[in-house]
């Protein structure tokens, strides 16, 4: 269901510097599959993370994710794409901490300006869902670690997205936190989600419900 | 194109004034000065305007001034008798008038000298003829003065009496015989009323002349063309009609109010530099907001838009705010210190009300000037921030 | 030399919008030249970046333009106040040599303008961005269009000279005129009107037979035959003064300002109506705009007729 062809990103920092991100890599995700992306910062799997959002545009190659070539959309579209398909969990949440958890939940909705009702229902859906409703008017910066990082999952998962992306989710959290993080990850598994996630946490390593562990080195794939 | 309006973008944007309270409320704060001042100066304008073309409408149709060489004389009073020959023509009232400069004070009075038994030309000066006899007035010489001019000779010790300079070097003690107040407040503050020798005496006037004549005319439409005839009866007179005095008091205003115009560009510019780089610097905090925004669907367009909610919200309450502070400092407060720029710094400065005139141009004008511009400036900041790369804003 | 405070916030105005016009310009340029969907290097994602800035400054102007206009109406009936002779803005557009070919350049890139936005809205609606480059060749070309009736307004502005005398629509606007505009009213009454209404039936046939083009052209005359027969016809029933010809005159509270309203219906159904033909689309975008232009012709056309008619029925016979 995702395909990486080819793919070669290089970021030009000035004239004479350039780091090249990823090396002419090809990845094949299917369907329903939990993938682990491992390797150290600066190994490139972010990069891999934000092509597959449609976030960056590669240098050269092409991103096939259902069939349809995301890699050159204009923003209007790469963005459309994004709310549709794509639910986002970042590095340290990335929530806005001045909104309430309800303010922060919604975004993914606004641009496409729903109805009042059924904004609140897919709103109450996700709540209840992650266990949160009961916090839904409280400023962010004054929840828990563990509260946080269930307004986070919950927001990507508003629009019901088919794949569900993770960048470093467990970097700033105690193993309670990360082994609750991912019982999560479970059941959105069992709901048949494509979940990418790119770590170096070991606890990601040997899960029985991950089924492919890539190594990422230096922009390169480790065979 | 007359697509729904966002409303949740909409109270997005309002959350984010709010989350940012001290940039937004220092913004709003200069702008709405701003707009106050603008505001201000052209409601005063406004005002003074009707006041003063109420005046003009109490003016005379026609004057006729002797005119050599450039400079206004003396002119013969038995002109009179060819104008009234005129056809249309009701009334030709010979004028003695002057000013006097009272040196001790640095103040100018202004001398009207009147004839008892004429027709007046001013409405307030027959109320003043029936209430005074001015005969009277011309056997001890005496006068009747306005209040400010009370005041002044009061203050330099003349109570009942005083000495005027002739021409010629020789006094003349005239009697304060009474003050008068007129309805007319915009001028009648500095005037002394004589007998109209005895005006002639101070000024050195000869008997058989005049300072001007005025004209009435039955038909105000055959204004243009009776002062033309009477100026190709006298070629070496000037004659104004109350037309050309209202364009020349509309010019003097709208002159006055550019030059305040041209000064609130500059401090617009300013502010328009301000707001630009207060915009432009972005902050880590502001450009990763930007970043998750995006990263959770958020097209460029619908940052740029909900950053032009922003820029019109601040500069819409800003311009209400400014108009609403505006009027209440103009029409409630009357405008103490901003009137003096219009009405001249005269030592003996006029008591009047600004009447309130509604213009509605004049509130479209100062939305023109504020509104469009201060969201120009934040164009190409809300651009520069809405495409940075997401990817580098959210690691 | 006139510099009342109105004309200086338009001058100001003018100035904000040539400096973002001429970025806009120079953006134009630049991705008419070398804009490439299919490439992937940094230029062209520059260009991409760039071309949100374009639009947005062109979305920008055309907004703050259109109650400019107004105001720019308003303007010039405060300055006739001024000017002896000029009892509207008639008077002050004949004042000097610039203020008609001024007025009709603001009116045409009003027109210009709006039909950059549909373009522009159309081609993101495609992933791939089809009108990208035919878009800004059309900015680059409207730029001038838009510098130039810039150039006259501050020609205008500056060269209204208060002491010399102007006519008054009276004048202007009869037959006794020797301007262009006369000759208007050699047109015979019943030529005008069965072309008025000849044209407007033809939109109607052309409406339901689905021909855009035709549709489109037949707009375009109707914008012609409806200022002709405006100032020569319609106009006089609502002065109720069959020399009264001024199409300004009606812009005034005297009138109801019912001016805006007519002159509003014929440009939005005209605008409509002509971009059917220019700009090539979805059907059902197509069918909307048709509808549009069709509705909003039609009370232009019942709004115009009602004045005649309510004359008519009032006093019994025509003027």
């Amino acid at each position: 269901m995702i395909k990486l062809k080819n793919i070669t990103k290089i970021y030009q920092m000035n004239k004479n510097d350039k780091v090249i991100a990823l090396n002419n890599i090809n990845l094949h995700f299917k369907e329903g599959e939990l993938i682990v992306l491992k390797g150290s910062s600066g190994s490139g799997k972010s990069t891999i993370l934000s092509l597959i959002a449609a976030l960056s545009k590669p240098t050269s190659g092409e991103v096939i994710v259902d069939e349809k070539r995301i890699s050159k959309l204009p923003d209007n579209f790469a963005a459309l794409y994004r709310r549709e398909n794509i639910g986002f969990v970042f590095q340290k949440y990335n929530l806005i901490p001045t909104l309430s958890v309800k303010d922060n939940i919604i975004q993914p909705l606004i641009p496409a300006n729903p109805p009042e009702d059924e904004l609140k229902v897919k709103l109450d859906n996700v709540m209840k869902r992650f266990s949160i409703e009961h916090k839904k008017d409280l400023i962010v910066r004054n929840l828990s670690g563990g509260e946080q990082q269930r307004v986070a999952i919950a927001r990507a998962h508003i629009n019901n997205p088919k794949i569900i992306i993770a960048d470093e989710p467990t970097a700033n959290l105690d193993e309670k936190l990360s082994l609750d993080f991912i019982k999560i990850l479970k059941q959105l598994k069992e709901s048949n989600k494509t979940i990418i996630v790119a770590t170096h946490d070991p606890l990601f390593f040997d899960l029985d419900f991950v089924d492919k562990v890539i190594e990422i080195y230096n922009g390169n794939i480790v065979e | 194109m007359l697509s729904k309006i966002n409303l949740y973008l909409v109270q997005y944007a309002i959350g984010s004034i709010l989350r940012a309270k001290y940039k937004s409320l220092f913004i709003t704060i200069i702008f709405t000065f701003l707009t106050f001042l603008l505001t201000s100066i052209f409601f005063i304008s406004n005002s003074i305007k009707y006041e003063l073309n109420s005046t003009v409408e109490s003016l005379p149709q026609i004057i006729v001034q002797k005119i050599k060489a450039g400079r206004q004389y003396d002119i013969e009073v038995n002109n009179i008798e060819q104008i009234l020959e005129l056809n249309g023509v009701v009334d030709a009232v010979a004028r003695v008038w002057g000013y006097y400069y009272f040196e001790n004070a640095g103040v100018n009075f202004s001398i009207v000298g009147l004839n008892q038994y004429e027709t007046q030309y001013k409405k307030s000066f027959t109320n003043i003829v029936e209430k005074f006899n001015l005969d009277k007035l011309s056997k001890n010489p005496s006068m009747v003065v306005g209040q400010g001019v009370y005041k002044v000779l009061n203050d330099n010790y003349y109570t009942k009496y005083f000495n005027f300079i002739k021409p010629d070097g020789t006094f003349k003690q005239v009697d304060i015989a009474g003050i008068f107040d007129s309805n007319i407040q915009l001028e009648s503050n500095d005037v002394i009323v004589l007998q109209q020798d005895i005006a002639r005496q101070i000024m050195g006037m000869r008997e058989d002349m005049a300072t001007d004549i005025v004209v009435k005319v039955a038909n105000p439409k055959e204004i243009l063309m009776i002062a033309s005839k009477i100026k190709l009866m006298f070629p070496d007179t000037r004659v104004i009609t109350n037309e050309d005095l209202k364009v020349s008091y509309d010019n003097i205003f709208d002159y006055k109010s550019g030059i305040f115009l041209a000064l609130f560009i500059i401090s617009l510019f300013t502010f328009f530099i301000i707001i630009y780089d207060k915009s432009s610097g972005l902050s880590s905090e502001e450009k990763r907001e930007i970043g998750i925004l995006k990263a959770v669907g958020w097209t460029v367009d619908d940052i740029l838009k909900e950053k032009f909610y922003e820029a019109f919200i601040i500069s819409f309450i800003a311009y209400l705010l400014g108009v609403i502070l505006a009027f209440t400092f103009v029409y409630i407060f009357q405008a103490p210190i901003l009137r003096d720029i219009f009405v001249g710094y005269s030592q003996l400065k006029t008591t009047f009300e600004l009447p309130f005139i509604f213009d509605i141009q004049t509130l479209f004008l100062v939305f023109f000037l504020s509104v469009p511009i201060y969201i120009a400036a934040t164009i190409i900041p809300s651009w520069k921030s809405a495409t940075i790369e997401t990817d580098e804003a959210i690691r | 030399m006139i510099l009342s405070p109105e004309v200086i916030s338009i001058l100001i105005l003018d100035i904000v919008f040539v400096f973002f016009a001429l970025i806009a310009f120079y953006l134009s340029i630049r991705i008419s030249l070398y804009w490439d969907i299919n490439s992937t290097s940094k230029m062209q994602y520059t260009l991409e970046k760039q071309s949100s800035l374009a639009a947005t400054i062109i979305k920008y102007i055309f907004i703050i333009k259109l109650p400019l206009f107004l105001f720019f109406i308003f303007t010039l009936d405060k300055i006739s106040n001024v000017l002896t002779g000029a009892m509207c803005a008639a008077g002050v557009v004949d004042a000097t040599s610039y203020g008609t070919y001024l007025f009709i350049l603001k009116i045409i890139n009003i027109y210009l303008f709006g039909y950059w936005l549909m373009l522009h809205y159309l081609d993101i609606k495609y992933e791939n961005l089809p009108y990208v480059k035919l878009k800004f060749r059309f900015f680059t070309i409207a730029f001038f269009v838009f510098i130039s009736e810039i150039i006259l307004e501050i020609l205008m502005f500056s060269s209204i000279d208060i002491s010399k005398m102007v006519s008054c629509c009276g004048t202007l606007y009869s037959s006794s005129a020797t301007s262009v505009i006369s000759s208007i009213f050699l047109i015979p009454t019943s030529v005008l009107l069965s072309l008025f209404y000849g044209i407007f039936l033809m939109m109607i046939c052309f409406y339901y037979l689905k021909n855009r083009y035709m549709f489109s052209i037949m707009n375009f005359l109707f914008i012609i035959v409806s200022i002709i027969s405006l100032i020569s016809f319609f106009g006089t029933y609502i002065y109720e003064l069959p020399t009264h010809h001024c199409p300004f005159c009606f812009l005034q509270k005297d009138y109801y300002y019912v001016g805006y309203l007519i002159y509003t219906l014929l440009f939005i159904g005209t605008f409509y109506g002509i971009s059917v033909g220019i700009i090539k689309q979805k059907n059902q975008y197509i069918q909307k705009k048709l509808n549009i232009s069709l509705i909003f012709n039609l009370l232009y056309v019942i709004l115009v007729s009602a004045y005649p008619l309510i004359y008519y029925i009032k006093n019994g016979v025509w003027l």
